[in-house]
Protein backbone atom coordinates (compact mmCIF):
# COMPACT_ATOMS: atom_id res chain seq x y z
CA UNK A 1 0.00 0.00 0.00
CA UNK A 2 1.62 3.38 -1.18
CA UNK A 3 1.61 6.22 1.65
CA UNK A 4 -1.23 7.91 -0.72
CA UNK A 5 -3.77 5.43 -0.12
CA UNK A 6 -2.52 4.51 3.96
CA UNK A 7 -3.25 8.46 3.98
CA UNK A 8 -6.73 8.67 2.55
CA UNK A 9 -7.92 5.16 3.87
CA UNK A 10 -7.16 7.05 7.59
CA UNK A 11 -8.50 10.22 6.37
CA UNK A 12 -11.90 7.86 5.80
CA UNK A 13 -11.33 6.55 8.76
CA UNK A 14 -11.41 9.67 11.20
CA UNK A 15 -13.86 11.04 8.79
CA UNK A 16 -16.39 7.84 9.87
CA UNK A 17 -15.32 8.32 13.11
CA UNK A 18 -16.39 12.11 13.73
CA UNK A 19 -19.50 11.20 12.07
CA UNK A 20 -20.85 8.61 13.21
CA UNK A 21 -21.29 10.11 16.88
CA UNK A 22 -23.42 13.50 15.39
CA UNK A 23 -25.50 11.23 14.11
CA UNK A 24 -26.30 9.10 16.45
CA UNK A 25 -27.10 12.54 19.06
CA UNK A 26 -29.05 13.40 15.85
CA UNK A 27 -31.02 10.17 16.15
CA UNK A 28 -31.29 10.37 20.13
CA UNK A 29 -32.44 14.10 19.99
CA UNK A 30 -36.29 14.61 20.68
CA UNK A 31 -37.98 14.76 17.74
CA UNK A 32 -38.59 18.52 17.74
CA UNK A 33 -39.47 18.92 14.27
CA UNK A 34 -42.11 21.83 14.28
CA UNK A 35 -40.97 25.29 14.92
CA UNK A 36 -43.72 28.17 15.46
CA UNK A 37 -41.83 32.31 15.42
CA UNK A 38 -44.77 34.57 16.06
CA UNK A 39 -44.17 38.54 16.55
CA UNK A 40 -46.82 40.39 18.42
CA UNK A 41 -46.58 44.15 18.80
CA UNK A 42 -47.52 45.40 22.20
CA UNK A 43 -48.44 48.63 24.47
CA UNK A 44 -47.06 48.74 27.98
CA UNK A 45 -47.96 46.24 30.43
CA UNK A 46 -49.02 43.51 28.10
CA UNK A 47 -49.94 40.33 29.73
CA UNK A 48 -48.86 37.22 28.40
CA UNK A 49 -50.76 33.41 29.07
CA UNK A 50 -48.78 30.26 28.76
CA UNK A 51 -49.84 26.89 29.36
CA UNK A 52 -47.99 24.37 28.76
CA UNK A 53 -48.23 20.92 30.15
CA UNK A 54 -44.82 19.26 29.74
CA UNK A 55 -41.62 21.58 28.70
CA UNK A 56 -38.65 23.94 28.93
CA UNK A 57 -40.31 27.78 28.66
CA UNK A 58 -37.83 30.38 29.02
CA UNK A 59 -38.70 34.18 29.12
CA UNK A 60 -36.28 36.83 28.80
CA UNK A 61 -37.14 40.93 28.99
CA UNK A 62 -35.99 42.83 25.56
CA UNK A 63 -36.10 46.95 25.43
CA UNK A 64 -38.49 46.42 22.08
CA UNK A 65 -42.64 46.59 22.46
CA UNK A 66 -42.75 43.46 20.81
CA UNK A 67 -43.00 39.66 22.15
CA UNK A 68 -41.52 37.27 19.93
CA UNK A 69 -42.47 33.71 20.45
CA UNK A 70 -40.46 30.75 19.60
CA UNK A 71 -41.94 27.31 19.90
CA UNK A 72 -40.92 23.83 19.07
CA UNK A 73 -42.72 21.23 19.42
CA UNK A 74 -43.28 17.47 17.84
CA UNK A 75 -46.30 18.83 15.92
CA UNK A 76 -48.15 14.93 15.09
CA UNK A 77 -50.34 15.14 18.42
CA UNK A 78 -50.05 18.85 19.73
CA UNK A 79 -50.28 22.18 18.17
CA UNK A 80 -49.15 25.93 19.75
CA UNK A 81 -51.51 28.46 19.27
CA UNK A 82 -50.31 32.01 19.80
CA UNK A 83 -53.26 34.51 19.74
CA UNK A 84 -53.13 38.35 20.59
CA UNK A 85 -56.19 39.86 22.13
CA UNK A 86 -55.78 43.77 22.88
CA UNK A 87 -52.57 43.81 24.96
CA UNK A 88 -52.65 40.51 25.54
CA UNK A 89 -51.15 37.46 23.94
CA UNK A 90 -52.22 34.10 24.63
CA UNK A 91 -49.84 30.96 24.12
CA UNK A 92 -51.29 27.77 24.73
CA UNK A 93 -49.91 23.89 23.99
CA UNK A 94 -53.30 22.68 22.60
CA UNK A 95 -53.96 18.43 22.81
CA UNK A 96 -55.12 17.38 18.98
CA UNK A 97 -55.19 13.48 19.94
CA UNK A 98 -57.96 11.39 22.26
CA UNK A 99 -54.51 9.69 23.79
CA UNK A 100 -51.28 11.18 24.20
CA UNK A 101 -48.17 10.50 26.60
CA UNK A 102 -46.49 13.67 28.77
CA UNK A 103 -43.68 13.21 26.01
CA UNK A 104 -46.20 14.08 22.81
CA UNK A 105 -47.40 16.93 25.05
CA UNK A 106 -44.06 18.34 25.21
CA UNK A 107 -43.45 21.91 23.74
CA UNK A 108 -40.09 24.29 24.38
CA UNK A 109 -40.96 27.98 24.17
CA UNK A 110 -38.67 30.72 23.61
CA UNK A 111 -40.09 33.75 24.65
CA UNK A 112 -38.80 37.42 24.48
CA UNK A 113 -41.08 40.26 26.02
CA UNK A 114 -40.79 44.13 27.38
CA UNK A 115 -39.61 44.66 30.30
CA UNK A 116 -42.73 45.91 32.05
CA UNK A 117 -44.35 42.98 30.50
CA UNK A 118 -46.76 40.56 32.87
CA UNK A 119 -46.82 37.00 32.77
CA UNK A 120 -48.74 34.12 33.82
CA UNK A 121 -47.41 31.08 33.46
CA UNK A 122 -49.04 27.07 33.97
CA UNK A 123 -46.71 24.77 33.26
CA UNK A 124 -46.80 21.01 34.89
CA UNK A 125 -43.56 19.72 34.05
CA UNK A 126 -40.30 20.64 32.48
CA UNK A 127 -38.62 23.74 33.89
CA UNK A 128 -39.33 27.37 33.95
CA UNK A 129 -36.81 30.12 33.57
CA UNK A 130 -37.34 33.90 33.79
CA UNK A 131 -35.10 36.46 33.39
CA UNK A 132 -34.63 40.71 33.64
CA UNK A 133 -39.06 40.60 33.70
CA UNK A 134 -39.89 43.63 36.06
CA UNK A 135 -43.71 43.47 35.37
CA UNK A 136 -46.22 41.29 37.99
CA UNK A 137 -45.66 37.30 37.44
CA UNK A 138 -47.64 34.30 38.68
CA UNK A 139 -45.96 30.46 38.07
CA UNK A 140 -47.91 27.74 38.54
CA UNK A 141 -46.52 24.00 38.28
CA UNK A 142 -46.33 20.29 39.51
CA UNK A 143 -42.91 19.35 38.87
CA UNK A 144 -41.59 21.86 37.21
CA UNK A 145 -38.84 23.87 39.07
CA UNK A 146 -38.47 27.71 38.55
CA UNK A 147 -35.28 30.13 38.07
CA UNK A 148 -36.32 33.97 38.21
CA UNK A 149 -33.48 36.58 38.07
CA UNK A 150 -33.83 40.31 38.31
CA UNK A 151 -37.31 40.47 38.91
CA UNK A 152 -38.89 43.35 40.41
CA UNK A 153 -43.16 42.68 40.02
CA UNK A 154 -45.34 41.30 42.44
CA UNK A 155 -44.43 37.77 42.32
CA UNK A 156 -46.29 34.52 43.39
CA UNK A 157 -45.05 31.09 42.67
CA UNK A 158 -46.94 27.84 43.82
CA UNK A 159 -45.44 24.35 42.70
CA UNK A 160 -46.34 20.90 43.92
CA UNK A 161 -42.74 19.31 43.57
CA UNK A 162 -40.66 21.47 41.82
CA UNK A 163 -38.00 23.72 43.37
CA UNK A 164 -37.78 27.76 43.04
CA UNK A 165 -34.89 29.99 42.97
CA UNK A 166 -34.69 33.50 43.36
CA UNK A 167 -31.97 36.06 42.27
CA UNK A 168 -31.54 39.49 42.76
CA UNK A 169 -35.25 39.83 42.57
CA UNK A 170 -37.08 42.89 44.17
CA UNK A 171 -40.88 42.79 44.32
CA UNK A 172 -42.97 41.06 46.83
CA UNK A 173 -42.71 37.75 47.09
CA UNK A 174 -44.83 34.79 47.65
CA UNK A 175 -44.19 31.20 47.18
CA UNK A 176 -45.63 27.84 48.34
CA UNK A 177 -44.64 23.99 47.47
CA UNK A 178 -45.56 20.87 49.20
CA UNK A 179 -42.42 19.39 48.79
CA UNK A 180 -40.17 21.74 46.41
CA UNK A 181 -37.59 23.69 47.81
CA UNK A 182 -36.54 27.41 47.65
CA UNK A 183 -33.44 29.59 47.10
CA UNK A 184 -34.09 33.19 47.65
CA UNK A 185 -30.67 34.33 47.14
CA UNK A 186 -29.42 38.44 47.09
CA UNK A 187 -33.31 39.59 47.45
CA UNK A 188 -34.21 42.66 47.95
CA UNK A 189 -37.57 42.71 48.64
CA UNK A 190 -40.20 44.64 51.56
CA UNK A 191 -42.56 41.23 51.47
CA UNK A 192 -41.33 37.98 51.27
CA UNK A 193 -44.06 34.98 52.29
CA UNK A 194 -42.15 31.13 51.38
CA UNK A 195 -44.28 27.97 52.54
CA UNK A 196 -43.75 24.50 51.94
CA UNK A 197 -43.88 20.99 53.51
CA UNK A 198 -40.79 19.22 52.98
CA UNK A 199 -38.70 21.39 51.26
CA UNK A 200 -35.83 23.28 52.37
CA UNK A 201 -35.51 26.89 52.38
CA UNK A 202 -32.83 29.30 51.76
CA UNK A 203 -32.88 33.04 52.47
CA UNK A 204 -30.14 35.10 51.79
CA UNK A 205 -30.97 38.35 51.15
CA UNK A 206 -31.42 41.63 52.46
CA UNK A 207 -33.67 42.45 55.71
CA UNK A 208 -35.50 46.02 54.34
CA UNK A 209 -36.26 48.18 57.11
CA UNK A 210 -40.31 47.83 57.69
CA UNK A 211 -39.83 44.57 55.71
CA UNK A 212 -41.85 41.00 56.41
CA UNK A 213 -40.22 37.54 55.27
CA UNK A 214 -42.34 34.81 56.79
CA UNK A 215 -40.54 31.35 56.16
CA UNK A 216 -42.41 28.10 57.16
CA UNK A 217 -42.23 24.69 56.13
CA UNK A 218 -42.87 20.92 57.81
CA UNK A 219 -39.68 19.69 58.03
CA UNK A 220 -36.07 20.08 56.31
CA UNK A 221 -34.13 23.06 56.66
CA UNK A 222 -34.87 26.39 57.33
CA UNK A 223 -31.56 28.92 56.45
CA UNK A 224 -31.46 32.45 56.88
CA UNK A 225 -28.13 34.62 56.66
CA UNK A 226 -27.91 37.90 58.05
CA UNK A 227 -25.17 40.93 57.60
CA UNK A 228 -23.79 42.67 61.08
CA UNK A 229 -25.54 45.68 59.93
CA UNK A 230 -29.24 44.14 59.05
CA UNK A 231 -31.83 45.13 61.43
CA UNK A 232 -34.60 42.96 62.17
CA UNK A 233 -37.57 41.48 64.71
CA UNK A 234 -36.73 37.79 64.46
CA UNK A 235 -39.49 34.75 66.03
CA UNK A 236 -38.02 31.61 65.13
CA UNK A 237 -40.11 28.39 66.41
CA UNK A 238 -39.54 24.78 65.60
CA UNK A 239 -42.20 23.03 67.16
CA UNK A 240 -40.26 19.51 67.27
CA UNK A 241 -37.14 20.53 65.86
CA UNK A 242 -33.90 23.03 67.00
CA UNK A 243 -33.37 26.47 66.25
CA UNK A 244 -29.30 27.76 65.91
CA UNK A 245 -29.43 31.53 65.89
CA UNK A 246 -26.39 33.03 65.50
CA UNK A 247 -27.68 36.62 65.87
CA UNK A 248 -26.99 38.46 69.31
CA UNK A 249 -31.03 39.06 70.15
CA UNK A 250 -32.25 41.75 72.47
CA UNK A 251 -35.13 39.97 74.20
CA UNK A 252 -38.54 41.13 73.88
CA UNK A 253 -40.01 43.74 76.38
CA UNK A 254 -42.84 41.64 77.48
CA UNK A 255 -41.98 37.93 77.07
CA UNK A 256 -43.83 35.78 75.28
CA UNK A 257 -45.05 32.58 76.63
CA UNK A 258 -42.43 30.22 75.29
CA UNK A 259 -40.10 30.75 77.74
CA UNK A 260 -40.96 27.13 79.39
CA UNK A 261 -41.64 25.61 76.43
CA UNK A 262 -40.23 22.74 74.96
CA UNK A 263 -39.65 23.30 71.50
CA UNK A 264 -37.34 25.41 69.99
CA UNK A 265 -37.36 28.62 69.68
CA UNK A 266 -35.39 32.06 69.43
CA UNK A 267 -37.51 35.59 69.86
CA UNK A 268 -35.94 39.09 69.61
CA UNK A 269 -34.71 41.94 68.55
CA UNK A 270 -31.44 42.39 66.33
CA UNK A 271 -30.13 45.74 66.38
CA UNK A 272 -33.13 48.33 66.00
CA UNK A 273 -35.18 45.11 64.97
CA UNK A 274 -37.03 47.32 62.31
CA UNK A 275 -37.58 44.18 59.95
CA UNK A 276 -39.88 41.47 60.91
CA UNK A 277 -38.67 38.26 60.43
CA UNK A 278 -40.81 34.88 61.33
CA UNK A 279 -39.83 31.92 61.02
CA UNK A 280 -41.90 28.40 61.47
CA UNK A 281 -41.02 24.62 61.22
CA UNK A 282 -42.61 21.65 62.64
CA UNK A 283 -39.95 19.27 63.32
CA UNK A 284 -37.37 20.95 61.04
CA UNK A 285 -34.26 22.96 61.91
CA UNK A 286 -33.67 26.49 61.93
CA UNK A 287 -30.85 28.18 60.97
CA UNK A 288 -30.02 32.21 61.32
CA UNK A 289 -26.43 32.02 60.39
CA UNK A 290 -23.75 35.17 59.96
CA UNK A 291 -23.11 36.04 56.32
CA UNK A 292 -19.24 34.79 55.54
CA UNK B 1 -83.39 40.30 77.16
CA UNK B 2 -80.38 37.96 76.46
CA UNK B 3 -79.08 36.05 79.43
CA UNK B 4 -75.48 35.71 78.40
CA UNK B 5 -73.21 37.69 76.32
CA UNK B 6 -71.96 36.95 72.36
CA UNK B 7 -68.74 35.42 74.03
CA UNK B 8 -70.39 33.51 76.28
CA UNK B 9 -73.21 32.05 73.69
CA UNK B 10 -69.98 30.59 72.40
CA UNK B 11 -69.54 28.33 74.93
CA UNK B 12 -72.84 26.49 73.98
CA UNK B 13 -71.89 26.32 69.99
CA UNK B 14 -70.97 22.55 70.00
CA UNK B 15 -73.79 21.60 72.16
CA UNK B 16 -76.53 23.57 70.15
CA UNK B 17 -74.98 22.30 67.08
CA UNK B 18 -75.44 18.56 68.90
CA UNK B 19 -79.02 18.91 69.18
CA UNK B 20 -78.55 20.23 72.81
CA UNK B 21 -80.82 23.76 73.52
CA UNK B 22 -79.30 25.11 76.64
CA UNK B 23 -82.48 27.90 77.58
CA UNK B 24 -79.45 30.87 78.29
CA UNK B 25 -78.84 29.96 74.47
CA UNK B 26 -81.98 29.78 73.06
CA UNK B 27 -82.66 32.85 74.30
CA UNK B 28 -79.75 34.73 73.40
CA UNK B 29 -79.96 33.26 70.17
CA UNK B 30 -83.48 34.90 70.13
CA UNK B 31 -82.61 37.95 71.03
CA UNK B 32 -79.09 38.00 69.18
CA UNK B 33 -79.31 38.78 65.35
CA UNK B 34 -75.62 38.40 64.93
CA UNK B 35 -75.56 34.85 66.81
CA UNK B 36 -78.90 33.61 65.09
CA UNK B 37 -77.14 34.33 61.66
CA UNK B 38 -74.11 32.51 62.91
CA UNK B 39 -76.10 29.29 64.37
CA UNK B 40 -78.23 29.34 60.89
CA UNK B 41 -75.21 29.36 58.74
CA UNK B 42 -73.34 26.43 60.88
CA UNK B 43 -76.85 24.58 60.75
CA UNK B 44 -76.48 25.28 56.90
CA UNK B 45 -72.85 23.93 56.94
CA UNK B 46 -73.61 20.69 59.28
CA UNK B 47 -76.97 19.62 56.51
CA UNK B 48 -74.43 20.35 53.54
CA UNK B 49 -71.59 18.28 54.84
CA UNK B 50 -74.67 15.46 55.44
CA UNK B 51 -75.96 15.67 51.80
CA UNK B 52 -72.49 15.66 50.83
CA UNK B 53 -71.62 12.85 48.28
CA UNK B 54 -74.62 13.74 45.83
CA UNK B 55 -74.33 16.58 44.29
CA UNK B 56 -72.14 19.63 44.12
CA UNK B 57 -73.01 21.66 47.12
CA UNK B 58 -72.13 25.62 46.91
CA UNK B 59 -72.71 27.87 50.22
CA UNK B 60 -73.47 31.48 50.28
CA UNK B 61 -71.04 33.79 50.65
CA UNK B 62 -72.41 35.06 54.05
CA UNK B 63 -71.28 31.40 55.27
CA UNK B 64 -67.68 32.46 54.62
CA UNK B 65 -67.93 36.19 55.83
CA UNK B 66 -69.51 35.28 59.17
CA UNK B 67 -67.59 32.19 60.04
CA UNK B 68 -64.27 34.38 59.07
CA UNK B 69 -65.83 37.23 61.53
CA UNK B 70 -66.52 34.77 64.06
CA UNK B 71 -62.92 33.19 63.76
CA UNK B 72 -61.21 36.14 64.15
CA UNK B 73 -63.06 37.79 67.05
CA UNK B 74 -62.52 34.89 68.76
CA UNK B 75 -58.77 35.28 68.48
CA UNK B 76 -58.34 31.87 66.40
CA UNK B 77 -57.16 33.94 63.19
CA UNK B 78 -54.49 36.23 63.53
CA UNK B 79 -53.83 37.68 60.41
CA UNK B 80 -56.93 39.10 58.60
CA UNK B 81 -55.69 39.47 55.50
CA UNK B 82 -53.78 36.71 54.62
CA UNK B 83 -57.24 34.60 56.35
CA UNK B 84 -59.10 36.82 53.92
CA UNK B 85 -57.11 35.81 50.88
CA UNK B 86 -57.37 32.02 51.97
CA UNK B 87 -61.08 32.42 51.92
CA UNK B 88 -61.53 34.11 48.83
CA UNK B 89 -58.80 31.62 47.28
CA UNK B 90 -61.49 29.13 48.81
CA UNK B 91 -64.73 30.74 47.27
CA UNK B 92 -62.31 30.47 43.35
CA UNK B 93 -61.90 26.96 43.58
CA UNK B 94 -65.59 25.27 45.64
CA UNK B 95 -67.43 25.63 42.13
CA UNK B 96 -64.91 23.36 40.36
CA UNK B 97 -65.89 19.69 39.79
CA UNK B 98 -65.14 16.95 42.31
CA UNK B 99 -63.93 19.53 44.91
CA UNK B 100 -66.33 17.92 47.54
CA UNK B 101 -63.33 16.62 49.43
CA UNK B 102 -61.93 19.87 48.72
CA UNK B 103 -64.90 21.37 50.60
CA UNK B 104 -65.07 19.21 53.47
CA UNK B 105 -61.17 20.23 54.32
CA UNK B 106 -62.41 23.56 54.85
CA UNK B 107 -65.38 22.27 57.12
CA UNK B 108 -62.79 20.20 58.85
CA UNK B 109 -60.61 23.14 59.35
CA UNK B 110 -63.68 25.66 60.35
CA UNK B 111 -65.34 22.93 62.30
CA UNK B 112 -61.48 22.05 64.42
CA UNK B 113 -61.47 26.17 64.88
CA UNK B 114 -64.98 26.42 66.50
CA UNK B 115 -64.73 23.41 69.03
CA UNK B 116 -61.42 24.65 70.03
CA UNK B 117 -61.06 27.47 72.31
CA UNK B 118 -63.82 29.78 71.73
CA UNK B 119 -62.90 31.79 75.29
CA UNK B 120 -59.98 31.87 76.82
CA UNK B 121 -60.70 29.38 79.28
CA UNK B 122 -59.01 25.62 77.16
CA UNK B 123 -60.24 22.68 78.71
CA UNK B 124 -58.10 20.21 77.45
CA UNK B 125 -59.98 17.35 77.35
CA UNK B 126 -62.64 19.11 75.43
CA UNK B 127 -60.20 20.11 72.77
CA UNK B 128 -59.05 16.53 72.76
CA UNK B 129 -62.73 15.07 72.32
CA UNK B 130 -63.79 18.09 69.63
CA UNK B 131 -60.62 17.69 67.45
CA UNK B 132 -61.06 13.50 67.51
CA UNK B 133 -64.89 13.91 66.59
CA UNK B 134 -64.46 16.32 63.83
CA UNK B 135 -61.15 14.97 61.73
CA UNK B 136 -62.12 11.91 62.14
CA UNK B 137 -65.68 12.14 61.69
CA UNK B 138 -65.28 14.09 58.27
CA UNK B 139 -62.20 12.24 57.21
CA UNK B 140 -64.08 8.85 57.17
CA UNK B 141 -66.76 11.56 55.11
CA UNK B 142 -64.23 12.33 52.62
CA UNK B 143 -62.31 9.39 52.15
CA UNK B 144 -64.81 7.73 49.38
CA UNK B 145 -64.28 11.01 47.65
CA UNK B 146 -60.37 11.29 47.85
CA UNK B 147 -60.27 7.87 46.73
CA UNK B 148 -62.51 8.86 43.41
CA UNK B 149 -60.48 11.35 43.20
CA UNK B 150 -57.37 10.05 42.88
CA UNK B 151 -58.09 7.28 40.88
CA UNK B 152 -59.51 9.36 38.13
CA UNK B 153 -56.26 10.04 37.46
CA UNK B 154 -54.16 7.94 35.41
CA UNK B 155 -52.65 4.93 36.47
CA UNK B 156 -49.51 5.63 34.05
CA UNK B 157 -46.42 5.72 36.39
CA UNK B 158 -44.45 7.21 33.83
CA UNK B 159 -46.22 10.43 33.98
CA UNK B 160 -44.06 12.65 36.20
CA UNK B 161 -47.31 15.01 37.02
CA UNK B 162 -49.24 12.20 37.96
CA UNK B 163 -46.50 10.77 40.00
CA UNK B 164 -45.81 13.98 41.56
CA UNK B 165 -49.43 14.66 42.30
CA UNK B 166 -49.62 11.63 44.57
CA UNK B 167 -46.01 11.45 46.06
CA UNK B 168 -47.53 14.51 47.35
CA UNK B 169 -50.69 13.75 48.41
CA UNK B 170 -48.91 11.20 50.36
CA UNK B 171 -46.56 13.45 51.96
CA UNK B 172 -49.40 15.96 52.72
CA UNK B 173 -51.30 12.70 54.45
CA UNK B 174 -48.48 11.88 56.70
CA UNK B 175 -48.53 15.61 57.33
CA UNK B 176 -51.62 15.89 58.66
CA UNK B 177 -51.55 12.18 61.07
CA UNK B 178 -48.77 13.70 62.58
CA UNK B 179 -49.99 17.36 63.19
CA UNK B 180 -53.30 15.73 64.60
CA UNK B 181 -50.81 13.25 66.85
CA UNK B 182 -49.31 16.45 68.12
CA UNK B 183 -52.52 18.09 68.75
CA UNK B 184 -54.04 15.17 70.48
CA UNK B 185 -50.85 15.39 72.62
CA UNK B 186 -51.01 18.88 73.35
CA UNK B 187 -54.64 20.03 71.93
CA UNK B 188 -53.69 23.85 73.09
CA UNK B 189 -50.34 24.21 70.88
CA UNK B 190 -51.50 26.98 68.95
CA UNK B 191 -48.61 26.24 66.56
CA UNK B 192 -49.59 22.71 65.84
CA UNK B 193 -53.08 23.81 64.93
CA UNK B 194 -51.47 26.47 62.92
CA UNK B 195 -49.82 23.30 61.02
CA UNK B 196 -52.88 21.66 60.71
CA UNK B 197 -54.50 24.13 58.86
CA UNK B 198 -52.11 24.53 56.59
CA UNK B 199 -51.96 21.20 55.84
CA UNK B 200 -55.53 20.81 54.89
CA UNK B 201 -55.30 23.48 52.70
CA UNK B 202 -52.61 21.94 50.93
CA UNK B 203 -54.65 19.18 50.71
CA UNK B 204 -57.85 20.40 49.71
CA UNK B 205 -55.74 22.45 46.89
CA UNK B 206 -54.08 19.60 45.62
CA UNK B 207 -56.94 17.53 45.40
CA UNK B 208 -58.40 20.45 43.39
CA UNK B 209 -55.70 19.80 40.88
CA UNK B 210 -55.63 16.84 40.62
CA UNK B 211 -59.50 16.52 39.83
CA UNK B 212 -58.84 19.04 37.26
CA UNK B 213 -56.87 16.64 35.74
CA UNK B 214 -58.15 13.33 36.00
CA UNK B 215 -58.38 12.23 32.29
CA UNK B 216 -56.01 15.30 30.77
CA UNK B 217 -52.78 13.16 31.17
CA UNK B 218 -51.74 10.21 30.74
Amino acid sequence: MSTTQLASRIRTHVTAGLLAPGLLLLAASPALAHRLEKHFTVEPRAVITIHNPNGKITVRAWTKHEIMVVANHDGSKVEVTAEQTGNRVDLRTEQFAASVSPDDLRADYEISVPEDAELQIHDDSGEVTIMNVLGDMNVETVAAGVVVSDAAGYLTVKTVGGDFQCLRCAGRLEVSSISGSFKLVELRSYYVRAQSSTGSILFDGEFLPNGIYRLKNYSGKIEVRFSPGDSFDLNAKSLKGTVNNDAKLTPPAHPQKYNNSKFGYAIGAFNAGRAKVELASFDGTINVRKRD
Amino acid sequence: MATIRCDEFANYLEPWLAGERHPDAQSHVRDCPRCRSLVEDLNLIQATARQWGGEQVEPPARVWTSLRAKLEEEGLIREAGRQRRWFNGWFTILPRPVLAGAYLAVLVAVGFGLSGPVSTRINKARWHDSVQATTMGINKQIAPQISNTTSSLPQDSKSVVTASLRQNLDIVDNYIQLCEKSINEEPENELARDFLYDAYQQKADLLAQMSDRGGNVQ
